[in-house]
């Protein structure tokens, strides 16, 4: 399952990646060649927020975030494991509180209110949808993470 | 009353740090748990979702990554070893050479590739077995690649310049970044001095020197990599493009010539690529949970309550500057460079700017304090990726790294003091 | 506790401390902790300390910011007659507006808004735009032909500089300068403090006052918040808020007064028209208020504001 998920989750994040660099280099090149396209700057903000956001809970599965794990470090692998299921749990909150449940809320004002996005008219409830959908995958990645036998390797 | 706010922010961020909590998402819950002071459940954590999204809404913040894919391209590139040679012919000749090699090989591929940890590990991963077969102590190797690899967070292009511009409400880029080479430059020489002091008393050998046209021929061959530097900060300066522009076209740059150089192919792009969004999204999430906070900040009149409190101590600019840097160099010892920079910018910049600082100044100040954080434990990526590639420990490097660091806080103290290493080449270029 | 008496209200807005605005909602959070008896507070946040002036729209709708300062021009998407204020010519003079603002047609617009929980307080002056430009002065709609003028990204300001005969130029505000300096654009047009401020004035030496439109400045309070407050509180808030507008006005009418006699200084050649001469303006556009007779809010918006004497 957490294969699958990584493994379809990392394919997005090199496409959107890949889109990002070409819409950049299309501005470059369009003022280069004096043609007008006026959708690159909204684009690249709004592949931001997604590569951003998803990249963090693909990150989260990986364990890359940076932490301060001197403490936990130094204690017995018994306690290593506690301290890994409370430290996932906080994180597993932070996810369900802010990513999950605002993010819903924010996506719902700006959709019942038709906020749309300046220049190609994107409704921004769409473009909101990465926060709870990031949200999703954090939790689910800090479930897998809290059984983790040895959470703070060596 | 803010000093409650203050209070449930400083105490519930340590203690999610301290129990090991990743730092992005202790920036975030300290937030939430502080704005719930004063607002309820649904509108506090609905702000915050909204604060992360649009504060990656940036077209700025796009250099970020494209930077870390250059930077990439440059690793898996085979342009680390085009400037070792390059150093080598230019200070190969002196006593202790090989540092000095380390050195300035260390602030090109920083300067260029703009990442401290690839920098160590790149030229740290050839410069350490090269220096101990001529026999150089280990760990004082490995002292020299770590301090050395900071330089080019300060020397442009620069990421963390970019989070300062985007933290202080857009300073602007162009003028950092050229205040940023003196600064640099002058790092690079005073650890150059400690180490040539060092490798004189211990009577490192010179490296051979080259002959003039294999000299020439190794200059040739670096050429193409530094020409990236004309080009970007040339672009920028000039007002060709925009940092991000520049960004976009370096990755194209360096993509173009690890082709030539044949290091590369077009299916190693997809991995090259994941790798740069793994690394990027773990600096984007930082930024997103620290634009939280830092409204949260603001909401709470928090930095109009330490600047009042900074300023009670004394509005006197050298001693504000001197009680600043102390406390950034204690943050730095705990903290990485990003998210120190997010939150510190807005409580110090209103002071200092207050006091006469330009708000450029204070963003090398910044950086250049932090970067000396970088190099010490317990959190240090510089100091941990340097020890790795050497394969020394960490408790080894320390003495080494001490006279290292005393070279660092005399540059620090004279770029505090001195405003015109930072401001005068702007100044030149009417930025 | 004591403490708990007292309700604090958070407004924020993107303007400098030294704006008219500004000055005018100090003097509205003076006059409501009179009134309440230091039980109502307003807490002011400028600089777009709190985020630029849609996300602080999206605040107020989140319910964590109280109030904000927009132009009606970004609440047209939320409450469409606010369209009807960023017409051409709407107003007849700057006495019409204040009487149609500060009249039952004002009040109805204000309210438009509540249904996407953006309940307005008072309208606040932001001046006339009018064009400027760099090579020659603009006395006649004839002048403009074949100019290019920048506009914001808007569809109203596109077609109105195009039936006075100008190919308009939708730029971003950030390039205009050098796009001035540079001659890609022949003129822009903005209200005179904005003129003075941008430094746009060192470029351009023509400044026409032919005064095409005349967007006002909002006050808007979440109605999450507002729902919130006793009938007491309301009141003092909107009396408040009321007793700011003639304050504002004054400050801005100052602050215009000041940039007009700075660019003035600078050697900007100031062109104002008689009425005659502006009505060869307001005639050649008016052709725009035909294109709402579908939209049959904002044409019957139009025709009352006409009546209104
Ligand atoms: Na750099
Ligand atoms: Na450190």
């Amino acid at each position: 399952m957490k294969e699958k998920i990584d493994s379809l989750l990392g394919k997005t994040l090199t496409v959107i990646m890949g889109l990002m660099v070409l819409n950049v280099l299309l501005q470059v090149f369009a003022r280069f060649l004096r043609i007008q396209v006026d959708f690159t700057e909204e684009v690249a903000g709004f592949l931001l927020i997604w590569v951003g956001l998803l990249g963090a809970s693909y990150a989260t599965g990986k364990g890359m975030h940076l932490a301060i794990d001197l403490l936990p470090r130094s204690k017995s692998i018994e306690a290593q494991k506690r301290f890994n299921v409370v430290i996932n749990t906080i994180v597993l909150l932070f996810a369900l509180s802010v990513m999950v449940i605002g993010g819903f809320r924010l996506v719902y004002i700006t959709l019942s209110l038709n906020q749309l996005s300046p220049v190609l008219e994107i409704p921004k409830g769409y473009i909101y949808l990465v926060l709870p959908l990031s949200g999703f995958l954090i939790m689910y990645y800090s479930i897998v993470n809290m059984k983790n036998e040895n959470p703070f390797g060596e | 009353m803010e000093i409650f706010e203050i209070l449930v922010l400083v105490v519930s961020f340590v203690v999610l740090l301290t129990i090991g909590v990743p730092i992005a998402y202790s920036i975030g819950i300290s937030a939430v748990i502080t704005m719930l002071v004063s607002i309820y459940p649904v509108p506090a954590v609905t702000t915050i979702a909204q604060r992360m999204a649009t504060g990656l809404e940036s077209f700025t913040l796009l250099a970020i990554p494209f930077f870390i894919l250059a930077g990439q391209l440059m690793n898996r590139g085979g342009i680390a070893s085009r400037l070792i040679d390059f150093a080598k012919v230019m200070v190969g000749m002196l006593p202790g050479g090989l540092a000095f090699v380390n050195i300035v090989a260390c602030m090109l591929f920083g300067a260029i590739s703009g990442s401290a940890v690839a920098a160590a590990s790149a030229i740290g991963g050839f410069m350490n077995s090269r220096m101990e077969k001529e026999g150089y102590d280990k760990s004082f190797s490995a002292a020299v690649n770590i301090t050395s690899s900071t330089t080019g967070m300060i020397i442009p292009p620069s990421n963390i310049l970019i989070v300062y511009s985007l933290a202080s409400g857009g300073a602007s880029i162009g003028a950092l970044f050229l205040a940023g080479y003196l600064p640099g430059i002058l790092v690079g020489l005073m650890l150059m001095v400690v180490a040539g002091v060092f490798a004189y008393r211990n009577k490192y050998p010179t490296s051979e020197s080259a002959s003039i046209s294999e000299g020439f021929r190794k200059m040739l061959n670096a050429l193409p990599s530094l020409f990236l530097l004309v080009v970007v900060i040339g672009g920028i300066v000039a007002g060709y493009f925009t940092a991000t522009e520049a960004s976009a076209i370096a990755v194209l740059y360096t993509f173009i010539l690890a082709l030539l150089y044949k290091e590369i192919s077009f299916k190693d792009v997809p991995s090259i690529l994941l790798d740069t969004v793994s690394t990027t999204s773990i600096v984007l999430l930082l930024i997103a949970t620290s634009i939280g906070m830092s409204w949260v900040m603001s909401y709470e009149n928090i930095p109009q309550a330490v600047s009042e409190a900074l300023l009670s101590v004394s509005d006197n600019k050298i001693i504000v500057l001197l009680l600043i840097n102390v406390i950034l160099l204690i943050v730095g010892i705990f903290m990485d460079m990003t998210p120190a920079v997010l939150i510190f910018t807005p409580i110090f910049l209103p002071v200092v700017t207050e006091l006469g600082v330009h708000p450029v100044h204070f963003g090398i100040i910044m950086v250049l304090n932090l970067s000396i954080g970088l190099c010490t434990p317990p959190v240090g990526s510089v100091l941990f990726v340097g020890c790795s590639v050497a394969n020394v420990k960490i408790e080894k490097v320390i003495k080494p790294l001490i006279p290292l660091f005393i070279a660092m806080i005399v540059a620090l103290i004279l770029v505090t003091y001195i405003p015109e290493i930072s401001l005068w080449l702007p100044a030149i270029f009417d930025l | 506790g004591k403490e708990n008496d007292v309700r604090v209200i958070k407004l924020a807005h993107v303007l400098n401390p030294q704006h008219s605005v500004h000055r005018a909602m100090l003097f509205m959070a003076d006059r409501v902790a009179e009134k309440s008896n230091g039980k109502l507070k307003l807490e002011i946040y400028h600089s777009g300390q709190l985020g630029s002036e849609s996300q602080c729209l999206e605040l107020l709708q989140i319910g964590s910011l109280g109030i904000t300062k927009v132009s009606t021009a970004s609440m047209e998407g939320f409450a469409p007659s606010y369209k009807v204020l960023g017409l051409p010519y709407i107003f007849r003079s700057k006495e019409h507006m204040f009487k149609v603002e500060d009249g039952p047609i004002g009040k109805r617009i204000l309210k438009d808004g509540e249904k996407a929980w953006l309940r307005g307080l008072c309208f606040f002056d932001a001046g006339s735009r009018s064009f400027y430009t760099k090579d020659k002065p603009i006395e006649q709609p004839k002048d403009l032909d074949g100019m290019k003028i920048r506009v914001m990204k808007s569809i109203t300001a596109s077609k109105m500089v195009s039936e006075l005969g100008a190919s308009p130029m939708p730029l971003p505000f950030g390039e205009l300068y050098t796009a001035l300096q540079q001659g890609v654009v022949d003129g822009a047009e903005n209200n005179p403090p904005s003129f003075y401020l941008t430094k746009h004035y060192e470029v351009c030496k023509y400044y026409t006052l032919n005064e095409h439109t005349s967007v006002p400045d909002v006050l808007v309070i979440s109605t999450i918040i507002w729902d919130r407050l006793s009938d007491q509180e309301k009141q003092w808030l909107q009396e408040a808020a009321n007793e700011a507008v003639p304050v504002q006005r004054e400050y801005w009418a100052e602050s215009e007064a000041e940039a007009l006699a700075a660019v003035k200084a600078a050697g900007v050649e100031v062109t104002q028209l008689t009425e005659e001469e502006k009505a060869a303006f307001s005639d050649q556009v008016s052709v725009m208020y035909e294109d709402y007779k579908q939209d049959t809010l904002v044409y019957n918006l139009i025709q009352q504001i006409q009546a209104v004497e």
